[in-house]
């Protein structure tokens, strides 16, 4: 067994060196492959981080009647909080919704208006926080049903918002998947025939090889290492890329989506797992798959 | 014709038409063959048929030449000794051991019993002598310190114990055929399986090596040589099998290339 392994490693490690031309190849196309899919990675998650940003914005908002009692505020906050859907229940009251819009305004830069009226046209209103934004329709109900009616004045018809908005991050993701599934893809395909060439460079040896009476393990071993020594190398020459124009890229991004968290820093440690277990076994899969068909019969 | 009755090889046709004097002149029983073929057709998928019905038994330490034109079948008789193929019909035994019974996991150990030699030598170019040798101990898992005595062992035997750091290019035709012989003498083999062995060779170096041969099968190396020499054949008077279209036409001891009447 440890000659078993120590033959396949040192085969890997020769093998790998004395086909230089081909080996450096096949890392070349790995490291292109696995920037491509590093790179895809990065923008979908930046992607579904921004998304889940946009979803939590989802509330739903329900206008009160003037004049209420506090307890019946009070009440109402209370029955609402129970709602299992209901992440968090905010009071905006009357003054503060005058407050909100007027700074509103004036960020925008339009005059404030509301100075000419003596009184104040804003309702007080629930902001509620949604656990999972597809899930409003029993909320809605809660609050529209008639035994709320004595606090609650109108709801505002979150619906169509938000339903157009799920499609669009849902077909965001799921497109963003989908594009993630076809680079893998072409990564292995091109990552198993520039092995299948390092490999057809060695049939002679490998005919040599069960002439003799090498069993397949021993065929096909050193190829699986060398096909991992090549994800290693191309992982590692990646991330150290990815590490240098990492930073500036960043910035470009986090500045161009500003108004997105994105966080590239947080996701390194995902990123390395993801481009050295990408490279490792897509080097080792390809070489099994190129190994595979000279061993038949 | 010394075959026992009632033994498996029973009707082994060792024997061809209107062959001389026959026999495989040997006295032990047949179960110590090192190869035996009974009615043996080999067709391939393309509908060319390369053997049929052939009979063949080679005891321990026999020298056998296998004769006949381009095409007759010596290739695949060969293809189906190592198991690179599998017969369509009939039996063949190496070692006593069923070809088309053998599972997957067993085919290299039946092929460490085999040391083949091929007119082309099948040397790695990127290896020394030594190296080259080394490598059939080497992928078979053999430890380390078994190889080096081996590999000497055999370098000695072959005569190339002062090539062994050089590479195949260095190497003349014989030196590099020698070292094929090295390399499939190193598992102590059952039978040495020689296609060809001369094909690429001048007529002296053709008979070092045929010399090389014969004097492994003086050692107890049962050898199985494919040839078109007809010098060499008609010199040595071994048993000759003559393969034509498929079937064995000739098989008799001591004979000639081609057939004498």
């Amino acid at each position: 067994m440890i000659t078993f392994v120590a033959f396949s490693f040192k085969r890997a490690w020769q093998g790998f060196w004395r086909n230089k031309v081909m080996s450096l190849a096949a890392t070349a196309t790995m490291i292109l492959m696995l920037v491509l899919l590093a790179g895809f990675w990065v923008l979908q998650t930046g992607l579904a981080a921004g998304l889940e940003f946009v979803e939590q914005k989802v509330q739903v908002v329900a206008e009160l009647h003037d004049g209420l009692p506090q307890s019946n505020i009070d009440n109402l906050i209370r029955d609402v909080e129970a709602q299992p859907e209901v992440l968090s229940v905010e009071y905006v009251s009357k003054d503060e919704a005058l407050q909100r819009f007027r700074d509103r305004q004036t960020q925008l830069g339009h005059e404030d208006l509301t100075k000419v009226l003596d009184t104040n046209p804003l309702p007080a209103s629930l902001q509620i926080r949604l656990k999972d934004a597809k899930i409003y329709g029993n909320v809605v109900t809660f609050l529209r049903s008639p035994d709320q009616s004595y606090a609650v004045a109108k709801v505002d018809p979150v619906e169509s918002y938000v339903d157009r908005l799920l499609t669009i991050t849902s077909v965001l993701r799921s497109g963003g998947l989908v594009v993630l599934g076809l680079v893998g893809l072409t990564v292995l395909f091109i990552i198993v025939n520039t092995i299948k060439l390092a490999v057809v460079a060695r049939r002679e040896e490998i005919e040599i090889m069960r002439l003799v009476g090498a069993s397949d393990a021993f065929v096909r071993w050193p190829f699986i290492f060398e096909g991992a020594l090549v994800g290693v190398l191309g992982a590692a020459l990646t991330l150290g890329l990815l590490a240098v124009v990492g930073q500036p890229l960043s910035q470009v991004m986090t500045g161009f989506f500003e108004v997105l968290p994105l966080q590239l820093g947080s996701l390194t440690r995902d990123l390395v797992l993801i481009t050295v277990g990408t490279g490792v076994g897509l080097g080792m899969f390809g070489s099994w798959l190129s190994v595979r068909s000279y061993l038949g019969r | 014709m010394t075959i026992a009755p009632s033994r498996p090889a029973e009707g082994a046709r060792v024997t061809g038409p209107g062959s001389g004097p026959t026999g495989t002149t040997d006295d032990r029983p047949p179960d110590r063959a090192v190869v035996l073929l009974h009615d043996v057709t080999k067709a391939y998928p393309n509908g060319n048929i390369a053997l049929r019905e052939v009979d063949l038994l080679v005891p321990e330490g026999d020298f056998v030449f296998l004769v006949g034109p381009s095409g007759a079948g010596k290739s695949t008789l060969i293809k189906l000794l190592i198991r690179d193929e599998l017969a369509t019909k009939g039996k063949v035994l190496v070692d006593g051991q069923d070809l088309a019974h053998l599972r997957r996991r067993h085919i290299p150990k039946v092929r460490r019993k085999i040391g083949i030699v091929f007119q082309d030598f099948k040397l790695l170019q990127t290896k020394s002598v030594w190296e080259n040798v080394a490598f059939a101990l080497e992928v078979t898992g053999t430890p380390g310190r078994q190889i080096r005595p081996a590999v000497d062992r055999v370098l000695a035997l072959v005569g190339l114990s002062a090539q062994a750091r050089q590479t195949p290019a260095q190497l003349s035709g014989g030196e590099q055929q020698r070292t094929a012989i090295a390399r499939a003498l190193v598992h102590d083999p059952r039978i040495i399986i020689a296609d060809e062995p001369t094909g690429n060779l001048d007529p002296l170096i053709s008979w070092e090596i045929i010399q090389l041969l014969l004097r492994i099968n003086e050692l107890g190396v049962t050898v199985l040589m494919a040839t078109h020499n007809a010098e060499v054949v008609t010199a040595l008077r071994k048993r000759v099998v003559a393969l034509e279209e498929g079937r064995i036409v000739r098989d008799e001891v001591g004979g000639a290339y081609h057939r004498e009447d």
